[in-house]
């Protein structure tokens, strides 16, 4: 399916899919959704493009040549957008462009999009202007500063002043501090899955009634649609995510192993909610017999009906009956 | 949901003066506030995040059991000393909700909480319960979820607490404070009826919140169960539920309680049942008899006229239950 | 060592446990804009006019579609134009059809900004009165213009004559409520535009379905859509086609130059996509001294929107399910200002074997004939419509779990069992559901590293499709499961049909397996240069030619045992034993799930389920998981499944029959007969909840 998007590309001499790390990868196809883009990376002996929902393709040396020949490209790193017509509307040439830089040059060029679109754009237009500006912006700024480069990519560009209402947050997932910024109305659910991109705990509902949205605060399980994020600022919060953290790096908790054994879910959807649930039931230590069990498990819905083989991974993981 | 400001104080007397101000509401497990926030049926400009406060300790003293009203469903629940000496406040608390909600939810909370009438819960059907004088969309609607006890012709709403019920039985006050200082009032006095001013749901004032709940310790406490009936096994509202006690001596009883809950605007005390039982013997017989003199003149519809036998049945069940000591 | 057969682990268990599956709502798209939809307070009528100043002056707020400026695109009846085309609500116009249909779409850059902003549209309509239910307008019901199953009217002898000639009859009407498929994973789609090509991540059973369609509502071509779902959260029917969300958030994306997330609310559940349709069901039955049916009358009026014809198809296995000579069925629809009815989950066999399976018990009851032994008598060898059956197994189902359960304890007399305060109630019925199959296509590719990627555009929700099909793929390729990759979930992959009707294994199955086998054949002569790039072979399958000369179905025998407290009236099922034979399964671990599912689903159809409708404004009433009751961890009891081995040569390549769907059948038939021995009370109407055994 030949592409008519928007294109960037990058001349990155030492660039290769292994240099960039997995949590690196997610977030530049998180980009290129949000611009509708893609990237194509040349590197001195090779060409890959990049589109969000498919594999890195590679595209040959041949290729990569070819492109460099094309944009007139010797032994320096370049950053390239090119229109729809694949008319080059923005070029910087000069530092080593890493995939940090390409990150923080594609964050900058969606935080551009913040900006209402002036009316006299067109839609191909505007596209066009947020890559420019979001390259521009970092990619020149990295000039002043490419000894002192991040690991992790922050965004280039200032975020745009707090709304009223927006307050300051701390919040405690699995370990890690994150500071937001947000409306006092955000629920904690909405601040994992839209803010901390945390999206293993699930909205089945959003009004309490399904359980889908379970996680643990101070180790206790509550639905996190009904807490405001700005509530739970200062306690431990446990996600999915976290459950098996402190067990050892790949380790499951021994309720995930449990529900892959007892194939304690079909579709899965409720399945987080549902081993949050029960980790949080076992530590109460209330629930003993079957019924207890089931009773107590009775707030996460699972309209797929794994109920018998959700109660045995917990009775099994608990040593009770399951009979 | 609203744009709102948010507090958090650490000192009653801070909360006091946020709480005074126009358009403002109090936060505590939020498992009411936000859902209807949700549903833009509560709409606070600021609202006060209470949980700051140190009112979640359970105090057990000699003649009664101080419940801090911040103390969670849970916490109160399964406290040693409630689930011996008040088990229908520990099997009512635990029949309702789920465990997450119960972690959530505070005493307070529970006590405060709103309808489930579906029409109170949409914010285009007419409610005068949410708008004085709309009218109410109820009354001849679907009503198998409503009251038909403490109704009026404004409002069929069912107050939809389990806890509430227990704690009218068990003849708990509510301590309620304020600047100008304390006071406290029976469960059982703290509910308003609709009437024709649906809107208020209790006595409280604007500037008071609940502080605690203090229940007695009595043999008539200690001898009480909670049944709850609903349409499926958990997590549902009750169709019909009784909170008991009795105080049996020598086979003969003599005290009761009997309160009704999921047929009522409030919780339903039933003196009439209560005085029948009284001075007989405490055998399945009088409790039937007794607990048909329930409901005697119910507010009914087509598809709620069920309760009135169901609320009688489980009333004897209960009084069964308690009587004879099992599950 | 064959893979086929054994009950490997999920393949998929491990993400769905980590909680890294990704659900359509979960892809992550930097600074996607939110949409919510906002829907009309009224059932009939139209808007007179529509304030969004309050609304448009939310900071955040980047738009507010409405008929007054959307985009003008084809909402009506596409080419494809089946039955399972429908007319979408696209603000095309003023015109409201059924309550909480969709009026208009906000967006904002935040989700709170967006659904403040939708609270405060102020919207005027001109109202009708609206028609709510069937019951206000029996007198409109006809028949339907077109029918997914053959005729909708179809008979043999004489029913009138079989009547005569009965020695026990009856006739009593059954019906089944408005019900909803609340799948846990609400719908939603996140629509991205690259240049003038759309990418859609929706939550879908038929990718390719949601890309034709939407290719065809906005005037693009087909191949400048794509379709991305890896996980479905369930759908049950309900996410076979595309509803008018998927449309509008493609709309709110181009009209905001952004993509657009657009999640549908619970609420929206109840309204926006689909649901199974109230049925009325008349039935007449007859049979002779020896308990030999004489005549069987099926009769079946459901409701369907007053601009879009969905039909329930109630009556279609009693076309099948018993031998008589003299059988009738008909289906009527009632046209009301409600939503358009949809596929939920064995549409018409669910429902249909309520009314059927009760109606047998009580005409068995009338000639004092044990219900199985019944049925037994009445057993047909071959489709009483004319074919014979591919294969039955029936008869080992019910012998199977006849003896599983312990049948034989049962005592005829209603209420003639009891344990305390509760009444014993023993109760069974024959469940069944067709092996459907469609043409599918499948890619096997041979890696040089010397591993096996296998891909379909098909989908998973929860049925198994991942670890079965690498199972097959395996098998064919003769090699360790390990060396194999199944993907699915991209319209850009071998087109397969909808994974609905339980046929995503008859259908995609034989075309992984042949694909495989072709990949064989291409190795086994390939040269070195070759192997060191991947060797691809594509195949699309034909339907099995056996399809037009044979009867194909499952089948199947719950048996339960329900509990009714003596005074309170409540209903619990303690145990359930059934069996089925639905050919080969290739994975008893996964398939054991699906059938519990689906006398979950069962139980919660009989019991629980019913979307109540306001008579007086045609607005759903029932509008969230706490009103509309499915069963909870404490209603399901223990669940003993059954499966009997069955070889069916003619069914397809690799002899399976669908199990999705089975599970739900008959069962409720089973729970309400199980209630009448128990209390003496027949109910008629689902669901059965105490109040109609009370008094």
């Amino acid at each position: 399916m030949p592409s008519a998007g928007c294109r960037v590309l990058a001349f990155a001499r030492d660039w290769s899919p292994h240099s960039a790390s997995h949590v690196e990868q997610r977030a530049l196809r998180s980009h290129l959704r949000g611009l509708g883009a893609d990237l194509i990376i040349v590197s001195a002996h090779q060409a890959w493009r990049i589109r969000p929902d498919d594999e890195i393709a590679t595209l040959g040396e041949l290729a990569a040549r070819e492109l460099a020949r094309a944009h007139a490209i010797k032994r320096e790193d370049a950053v390239i957008v090119l229109d729809y017509d694949h008319a080059s509307i923005f070029e910087h040439r000069g530092p080593v462009v890493d995939h940090s830089q390409l990150l923080a040059s594609l964050t900058a060029a969606t935080e551009a999009m913040l900006m209402p679109a002036p009316t006299t754009f067109t839609r191909r237009g505007w596209m066009s202007t947020c890559l420019v500006s979001g390259f521009a912006t970092v990619v020149l700024a990295s000039c002043k500063q490419h000894e002192h480069r991040d690991p992790v990519p922050e965004p280039a560009v200032v975020p745009p002043p707090a709304v009223a209402h927006e307050i300051d947050i701390e919040l405690d997932v699995n370990g890690t501090t994150h500071k937001l910024r947000i409306e006092p109305r955000v629920s904690l659910l909405d601040a994992l899955r839209e803010r901390l991109q945390l999206v293993g705990t699930k909205k089945g509902c959003d009004a309490g009634q399904c359980g889908a949205c379970t996680i643990h605060i101070n180790g206790k399980r509550v639905l996190s649609c009904l807490t405001l994020a700005a509530t739970a600022q200062g306690k431990p919060i446990t996600t999915i995510e976290g459950l098996a953290e402190g067990l050892g790096g790949g380790a499951l908790h021994p309720l995930q192993t449990a529900f892959i054994a007892h194939d304690g879910m079909q579709c899965g959807f409720c399945t987080p909610g549902q081993i949050m649930s029960a980790a949080a039931l076992i530590k109460e230590n209330r629930a003993k017999t079957d019924d207890e069990v089931r009773e107590q498990m009775s707030g996460n819905i699972c309209r797929c009906g794994a109920y018998p083989n959700i109660l045995a991974a917990i009775q099994s993981v608990r040593g009770g009956n399951a009979g | 949901m609203n744009p709102f400001s948010y507090l958090r104080p650490t000192t009653e007397k801070e909360a006091f003066a946020a709480l005074s101000q126009p358009d403002t509401m109090a936060l505590a497990g939020g498992t009411t506030l936000v859902d209807l926030m949700r549903l833009e049926i509560m709409r606070p400009l600021h609202v006060v995040d209470i949980t700051g406060l140190p009112l979640g300790k359970i105090e057990t003293g000699v003649s009664s059991i101080t419940i801090g009203a911040l103390a969670t469903n849970s916490d109160v629940a399964y406290h040693p000393d409630v689930v011996a000496k008040l088990p229908a406040l520990a099997d009512a608390i635990r029949a309702g909700a789920s465990g997450q909600i119960r972690n959530m939810a505070t005493t307070s909370g529970n006590l405060l909480q709103r309808t489930r009438c579906p029409y109170f819960r949409d914010a285009s059907s007419p409610c005068n319960k949410r708008s004085p004088g709309s009218g109410c969309a109820a009354l001849e609607g679907f009503t198998r979820m409503n009251a038909i006890v403490g109704t009026s012709k404004d409002c069929i709403a069912a107050h939809p607490s389990d806890m509430s019920v227990a704690l009218v039985a068990l003849d708990a006050s509510v301590h309620l404070r304020s600047t100008s200082g304390e006071r406290s009032v029976k469960v059982g006095d703290f509910y308003t009826l609709p009437a024709n001013h649906p809107n208020v749901e209790s006595v409280i004032q604007p500037g008071e919140l609940v502080v605690s709940v203090e229940v007695p310790i009595t043999p008539l406490a200690a001898t009480s169960r909670y049944v709850k009936v609903r349409d499926r096994w958990s997590y549902a509202f009750a169709l019909a539920a009784a909170a008991v006690a009795l105080d049996v001596q020598g086979g003969t009883i003599k005290a009761a309680s009997v309160v009704l809950g999921g047929v009522g605007t409030k919780p339903w005390r039933e003196p009439a049942v209560e005085q029948a039982l009284i001075g007989k013997p405490a055998t399945q017989e009088v409790f039937v008899s007794a607990a048909n003199l329930a409901l005697a003149t119910p507010d009914v519809r087509p598809d709620n006229a069920f309760k009135v036998g169901l609320a009688k049945r489980v009333v004897a069940r209960a009084l069964g239950l308690v009587a004879g000591g099992s599950k | 060592m064959k893979s086929v057969g054994t009950p490997i682990d999920r393949l998929d268990a491990q993400r769905k446990v980590l909680g890294t599956a990704t659900y359509a709502m979960d892809t992550e798209v930097t600074k996607v804009a939110h949409a919510v939809i906002v829907t009309s307070t009224i059932a009939k009528g139209s808007i007179s006019s529509l304030d969004m100043t309050a609304a448009k002056r939310e900071p955040g707020v980047l738009a507010v579609m409405s008929h007054l400026d959307a985009p003008k695109v084809m909402a009506g009846k596409g080419k494809a134009g089946g039955a399972a085309e429908r007319i979408l609500q696209l603000l095309q116009d003023p015109q409201i059809a059924y309550a909480d249909q969709p009026i208009a779409v906000v967006v904002a850059d935040t989700l709170e900004r967006a659904q403040h902003a939708a609270s405060l549209l102020v919207v005027k309509y001109t109202n009708e009165a609206a028609v709510a239910t069937i019951e206000q307008a029996l007198g409109s019901a006809s028949t339907p213009k077109s029918f997914n199953h053959g005729k909708p009217d179809w008979s043999r002898g004489s029913v009138e004559v079989g009547l005569v000639q009965a020695k026990f009859k009856l006739e009593q009407t059954y019906t089944t409520p408005n019900q909803n498929h609340n799948p846990m994973e609400p719908h939603g789609t996140i629509a991205v535009w690259h240049g003038d090509e759309l990418t859609l991540y929706d939550s879908t059973q038929g990718i390719f379905g949601c890309r034709n369609r939407i290719s065809e509502v906005l005037g693009i071509p087909k191949e400048k859509v794509r379709v991305i779902n890896q996980f479905v959260g369930g759908g049950f029917g309900s996410k076979g086609t595309p509803w008018s969300h998927t449309a509008l958030a493609a709309m709110s994306a181009k009209l905001v130059n952004r993509p657009v997330k657009l999640a549908v609310t619970r609420q929206q559940m109840f309204s926006l996509v689909g649901h199974r349709p109230h049925t009325i069901q008349n039935i007449a039955l007859g049979c002779d001294a020896e308990g030999k049916l004489t005549a069987v009358r099926h009769d079946v009026i459901s409701e369907t929107s007053r601009f879009d014809e969905f039909v329930e198809p109630s009556a279609l296995q009693s076309r099948m399910l018993y031998e008589c000579a003299n059988i009738s069925t008909t289906h009527k629809v009632v046209g009301i200002d409600a939503p358009t009815p949809t596929f939920m989950r064995a549409p018409g066999e669910a429902s249909g074997t309520f009314a059927i399976e009760s109606a047998i018990d009580e005409l068995a009851f009338m000639a004092k004939i044990d219900p199985l032994e019944f049925r037994i008598r009445n057993y047909a060898s071959s489709d009483p419509q004319g074919k014979p059956f591919s294969s039955k197994s029936l008869r080992q189902c019910y012998d199977a779990a006849a003896a599983k359960f312990g049948w034989k304890k049962r005592t005829p007399d209603p209420r003639s069992m009891r344990d305390g305060h509760e009444l014993v109630g023993y109760g069974m019925a024959t469940a069944t559901y067709p092996a459907n199959q469609q043409p599918a296509s499948a890619r096997a590719i041979a890696k040089p590293d010397g591993t096996f990627l296998v891909r379909a555009g098909t989908q998973d929700l929860g049925t198994g499709t991942y670890t079965v099909m690498t199972q097959i793929a395996a098998d064919a390729l003769e090699v360790p499961i390990e060396m194999v990759r199944f993907e699915l979930g991209d319209s850009l992959m071998p087109e397969t049909p909808v994974s609905g009707g339980s046929m995503t294994v008859n259908s995609v199955g034989p075309a992984v397996k042949q694909a495989c086998i072709a990949l064989k054949g291409m190795m086994a002569i390939a040269r070195p240069e070759d192997k060191a790039k991947d060797i691809v072979a594509e195949i699309k399958t034909e339907l099995a030619k056996d399809h037009d000369l044979y009867s194909m179905h499952a089948f199947g025998a719950p048996f339960v045992e329900v509990r009714v407290d003596e005074d309170l009236g409540t209903i619990r099922v303690a145990r359930v034993v059934a069996a089925y034979a639905c050919g080969k399964i290739l994975n008893p671990k996964t398939a054991n799930n699906q059938f519990v599912g689906g006398i979950t689903w069962g139980i919660g159809m009989a019991l629980q389920e019913e979307t109540i409708r306001d008579r007086r404004t045609g607005r759903n009433v029932t509008r969230d998981l706490a009103d509309y009751h499915v069963p909870v961890h404490a209603d399901i009891p223990p669940i003993d499944v059954i499966s009997i081995d069955e070889e069916d040569l003619h069914v397809n390549t690799i002899g399976t029959k669908g199990i999705g769907e089975i599970g739900i059948t008959g069962i409720t038939g089973a729970i309400a007969n199980a209630v009448f021995h128990a209390t003496g009370k027949r109910v008629r109407e689902l669901p059965i909840r105490l109040d109609k055994l009370l008094g």
